[in-house]
């Protein structure tokens, strides 16, 4: 469904990204996992067309989608949960949501805010609360449910659980397996790597920019050296 | 005061030398050829306009603050020495009832521009503390509007106090035959500005201005208060403007509120634009470009294509050339400069400087190597209880490191542990909610980060922030311009030994910005290392780095600090890297420091394996 | 107290003319970060078009759309000619692109129709006063602060309720996101520029009417008078810029009120100095956005 073959990026001199490819097929649950700095983000955002891309290409649904522009993108199918969450602090929950659905008629826009006020009841309390006051795991949510507004078929999300107590980390996972039980295809960048290769079908381990190691999640798990690979021993 | 006394001196004079001769030489051929009055008047005019570009320069060049407001200075300026050089009797025709008894006041010219100068120079003293106040620093938004609505002030004012200023339709006047008679007093006033401009570019206090345009952020972690070197060149401008503009009431020989408003405001900034404002050479170039192409516009507005000489019948070009044409393309230069070209022609291409690398360098060996320090000079560096919560979210709950002279000390954590924020804190950019840091025993929280790295803490950054528009020299001088005022007891090191040792010397005159990643990397350290710190705080210092570039950065970093005498703390989230180069290693996790010890111990520590990899991993 | 009252209905007056220009200045700021030094022309443009449609035996009711119009088209012609070429760029660049595009509508005025003042009938109800107990009230002042409040009313309609509304203030806060969720950049800037330029055409329906003339140097006040008003309520706030022009206007009437009769024609100098004075003491205007520093 969304193939990312030889992808480069940079910033200024920096080579966040060095030939990095993946593939997502329909239905599935990818993981992205690496330390800090290993490019995730940047790999997200060269997808979802917020980066300049060097080389390389993405394609989704066999349309070639290279560095056309975020907005497109998204209307084609694609939705970005972006790190940091990046919810409108000034806005209301509901704001939120509705600007998550720009890309679709005032009618659907009306029942995907119903079927999120459903899907989200912690939102739902606070719907006419103004972002900024939300709690990290219930931004985090708003962030999820914003992204979901424009009925993506591809959902990605970058480090879901950043910064979330233990508990909503679990809450967060439960979403991704909920959402995995909805049909929808999702790609998480996470840095609980054991968790998120448990949850995942098939997980990319991304180091320095590269892609080092990939595989159904259960395999990776079972990988000895994946500390090592992790956090960069055994060089 | 000047780092290279040849490079920073002597090559600024001669190249002073150079322009002025062009510029001047330039304007003598045309009145020569034209051989009229009004090619006289021109190039007068152009000599006068000259100066106060350059003046303007000094400020927006250095600063990169936006500024409309000098050519209010210059009305203030030139009423000044109005009121005072005209004779009492042109006085009492004009200003009968001038206010402090001016009418009576008779001074020489030249004194008079010496008392214009003083009285601006107060004026931009107290705006320069607004300016300041409004956090005035390169691109600054406010600090334009509040220098535009100076320039409306001094208009208005002007407009309004016709017992002073002759108001708006009289003005002051010298009288026929009184004004500015010999170019002499322009052609010294020019020279000298230019060679004022050259020197305080060159000047500590320019460098220390021109670094904190590049990057404010980098500038104050390097010890920089931009507010004082933006005050300093404020004042040097102001005073040159001063005299130029007091030069262009006495030459036009008559002064009115309109002739320092916004015409002659767009006028000179596009010609600093138009030629680089980083730039003398390039303001010099740009009141000459400007200069032709209005006069060209103007002959053509008045006459088309006949001026020439061409006999096109220009009937149905009417409506282009008409009177006035030469308005437009000031605008019309602006916008497009600003949409093409928006650094000007010459960028920060300087005359002199390019001089120098041709001629004036003359060959140069690569320095010694330097040696570690013998004895290290003791130092330790605490900090303790640190705690920041921003809205209710604990990023950081009594987190404290210790660490001393001569020794490394890493931090690690995984995204979002906390490690930012505690750099931000000990660098004095995030105020904690509780705790203190100190080097030896100083206290230092709550100190600003530019009094932090004079006290011995200077910090890289995790995105690197070098002064792109500098070369690597340059970046490294700006540092030890600091330590040589602030960290004197310290053994300073020479720039070049410290560039040499970063392995950059083929790179040495090249600007920041065109280095590649890891050059860029050795020189923020080499930066950091002339500073002559007690401790150097590097934050990610490998992020972006392949596995063997940062390999190779473990040895470099090690070897910088031992030449310097400095303790390194450093910040990362390769665990390869940090326990490669760390005596000692702190981990982070949700705020806390959750362990810490060698090397071997916190690689064996099961809570830190599930910190990297999730809490699951533990059970 | 009766003159209190007097001024500051006056203040209003003045006040909500400088509230729209801000407004205007604040929203074309929040979505590009460029403070816009040609907004005056959105002015002088109307303005001439005002002059040769009353020479053309147009009257107001007819010059009232016309203006308006005029206003828009002009900020979206701006928009595509120039400022286009420049987003993103650097705060520099961005200030000194809407400066010269200030100076070549001025110009170009200049340059083609004429360097002379150009007359403008006001409208025969222009100088009337109803009594209110002992108040004098301008017809004028009633007329500004009505159609004020209700153009505020409708932006903050527009802005709250409107997707269109929504889709602005969320790429004002987080330009890169907004686009992630599928705002197009392009539209929502243009929107911008065509609300800008609306409520630069109510404004300047008021301003031609209160100067009854133009010239080429017109927009320099109206600009000069929005950007002021927006530093004082607080760079990045739309309520800020409201606040501010309000502010703007009274401190203008009561200044000028309370001044003593020899230096009241230095006025305007002693507003600066009170906004001079204000930033000394609170930077970031009336309604300060907190500037987070990014390392």
């Amino acid at each position: 469904m969304l193939e990312v073959t030889g992808l480069t990026t940079k910033y200024g001199a920096i080579s966040a990204l060095r030939d990095a490819s993946l593939s997502v097929g329909e239905g599935e649950v990818v993981g992205l996992i690496g330390p800090n700095g290993a490019g995730k983000t940047t790999l997200l955002g060269s997808i979802a067309g917020l980066l300049p891309i060097d080389s390389g290409s993405v394609s989704f649904e066999g349309t070639d989608i290279t560095s056309a522009a975020p907005e497109k993108i998204v209307r084609s199918g694609l939705a970005l949960v972006p790190e940091h969450r990046r919810i409108f602090a000034d806005m209301n929950v509901e704001e939120n949501l509705k600007i998550g659905g720009v890309t679709v008629t005032a009618g659907e826009r009306a029942e995907l805010l119903t079927e999120m006020a459903d899907l989200f009841p912690v939102l739902r309390k606070k719907w006419d609360t103004a972002a900024g006051f939300l709690s990290g795991g219930e931004a985090q949510q708003l962030a999820i449910a914003r992204a979901l507004m424009s009925k993506p078929k591809v959902i990605m999300m970058d480090e879901p659980s950043l910064g979330l107590a233990p508990i909503l980390v679990d809450l967060v996972f439960d979403l991704i397996e909920t959402l995995r039980s909805q049909g929808r295809t999702i790609l998480v960048v996470e840095q609980n790597a054991t968790r998120m290769l448990k949850a995942a079908d098939r997980a990319y381990v991304l180091r320095s920019g590269e892609v080092v190691a990939s595989g159904s999640g259960a395999e990776l798990l079972e990988r000895s050296d994946l500390f090592d690979t992790f956090v960069g021993g055994g060089r | 005061m000047f780092p290279n006394k040849r490079r920073d001196v002597g090559f600024p004079i001669l190249g002073s030398l150079v322009l002025f001769a062009v510029l001047f030489g330039g304007g003598l051929i045309y009145q020569t050829i034209l051989g009229n009055g009004s090619a006289e008047r021109l190039v007068t005019t152009m000599l006068i306009d000259a100066i106060i570009v350059i003046g303007i320069q000094i400020y927006i060049g250095n600063t990169g603050i936006l500024s409309f407001g000098h050519i209010g200075f210059g009305a203030v300026a030139g009423y000044a020495f109005a009121v005072f050089a005209i004779a009492p009797e042109e006085k009492l025709k004009r200003i009968p009832m001038a206010p402090f008894g001016l009418t009576d006041v008779q001074v020489s010219p030249v004194v008079a521009i010496i008392i214009a100068v003083l009285i601006t120079l107060v004026f931009a003293f107290i705006v320069g503390i607004g300016l300041a106040r409004s956090g005035a620093q390169s691109g600054s938004v406010a600090a334009t509007v509040i220098t535009l609505a100076l320039l409306f002030v001094t208009h208005e004012v002007a407009k309004s106090w016709p017992e002073l200023t002759g108001g708006n339709r009289g003005g002051i006047s010298f009288g026929i035959g009184d004004s500015l008679q010999s170019r002499w007093p322009v052609l010294l006033a020019l020279f000298g500005a230019m060679l004022v401009a050259r020197l305080f570019g060159q000047s500590r206090s320019g460098r220390l201005a021109i670094a904190a345009r590049e990057d404010n952020l980098a500038a104050r972690a390097m010890g920089v208060n931009p507010l004082v070197q933006q005050m300093a060149a404020l004042l040097l401008s102001v005073a040159i403007v001063s005299i130029g503009s007091a030069l262009r009431v006495f030459e036009i020989g008559s002064i009115l509120p309109d002739r320092f408003f916004f015409d002659y405001a767009m006028l000179t900034l596009v010609m600093l634009i138009v030629g680089g404002r980083n730039s003398v050479t390039g303001a010099v170039l740009g009141v000459a470009v400007m200069t032709a192409a209005r006069e060209l516009a103007r002959r053509l507005g008045q006459d088309g294509f006949e001026a020439f000489g061409i006999g096109l019948d220009e009937a149905p070009l009417d409506w282009i050339f008409r009177e006035n044409l030469n308005s437009i393309v000031l605008g019309v230069a602006m916008v497009a400069f600003m949409i093409w070209r928006p650094k000007g022609i010459l960028e920060d291409w300087e005359f002199d400087q390019w001089l120098y690398r041709k001629i004036g360098r003359g060959a140069e060996s690569k320095p010694e190597r330097l040696s570690e320090l013998d004895t290290v000079p003791d130092a330790a560096f605490s900090a303790s209880d640190i705690s920041v919560s921003f809205g209710g979210f604990h990023a950081l709950t009594d987190a404290g490191i210790d660490a001393k002279s001569g020794e490394i000390v890493g931090i690690i954590g995984p995204n979002g542990a906390g490690k930012t924020t505690f750099v931000n804190v000990i660098t004095g950019m995030v105020e904690p909610t509780g705790g203190r840091f100190e080097i030896d025993g100083a206290d230092l929280s709550g100190k600003q980060s530019f009094e932090l790295s004079r006290s011995g803490l200077v910090r890289t950054f995790q995105n690197l922030r070098l002064f792109g528009a500098l070369t690597v020299r340059e970046n490294v001088e700006t540092a030890a311009l600091v330590a040589q005022e602030h960290r004197s007891d310290r053994v300073l090191r020479s720039t070049d030994a410290l560039i040499a040792e970063a392995g950059l010397w083929e790179h040495r005159d090249r600007r920041a910005r065109e280095l590649d990643y890891g050059n860029s990397r050795r020189l923020e350290l080499a930066r950091a290392a002339a500073m002559a710190p007690s401790f150097m705080l590097l934050d990610e210092p490998t992020s972006g780095m392949s596995d063997s570039e940062s390999i190779t950065m473990i040895e470099q970093v090690r070897h910088m600090a031992a030449t310097v005498g400095a303790g390194v703390i450093v910040i990362d989230h390769d665990l390869a890297f940090i326990t490669g180069i760390s005596d000692r290693i702190y981990v982070l996790d949700q705020g806390s420091v959750i362990a810490d010890g060698t090397p071997d111990e916190v690689q064996a520590n099961p809570q830190v394996q599930a910190a990297y990899l999730g809490s699951a991993a533990i059970t | 107290m009766t003159e209190l009252l007097q001024n500051l209905i006056d203040g209003l007056g003045r006040g909500s003319i400088y509230a729209l220009l801000a407004l205007g200045v604040a929203v074309v700021f929040g979505i590009m970060h460029m403070l816009n030094f040609a907004h005056g022309e959105l002015i002088t443009i109307p303005g001439y078009l005002t002059f040769w449609a009353f020479n053309n035996g147009w009257n107001w009711w007819t010059v009232v759309p016309l203006i308006v119009v005029s206003a828009v088209l002009s900020s979206l012609l701006i928009e595509r000619i120039a400022f286009s070429r420049v987003r993103g760029a650097t705060d520099f660049t961005m200030l000194l692109t809407s400066f010269g595009v200030h100076f070549i509508v001025a110009a170009g005025f200049l340059l083609y129709v004429s360097a002379s003042v150009k007359t403008i009938p006001r409208p025969g109800w222009f100088a009337n006063t109803v009594s209110v107990g002992s108040l004098n009230i301008e017809v004028f002042d009633l007329a500004v602060i009505a159609v004020t409040a209700v153009v505020l009313a409708g932006t903050t309609w527009l802005l709250q309720r409107t997707m269109f509304g929504l889709a602005l203030r969320a790429a004002a806060s987080d330009f890169d996101t907004a686009r992630l969720m599928g705002v197009k950049s392009d539209s929502v800037i243009r929107g911008a520029f065509a609300l800008s330029g609306f409520l630069a055409g109510i404004a300047g329906v008021f301003w031609i009417m209160r100067e009854g003339q133009v010239t080429p140097t017109a927009g320099i006040n109206p600009m000069l008078q929005g950007v002021l008003a927006v530093l004082i309520g607080g760079l990045g706030s739309l309520r800020g810029a409201v606040l501010g022009g309000l502010v703007l206007g009274l401190a203008e009437v009561l200044l000028r009120s309370w001044l003593p009769l020899g230096i009241q024609n230095l006025t305007t100098g002693f507003v600066f100095l009170m906004i001079a004075l204000l930033f000394i003491f609170r930077p970031g205007g009336l309604l300060s956005v907190p500037q987070v520093e990014r390392v």
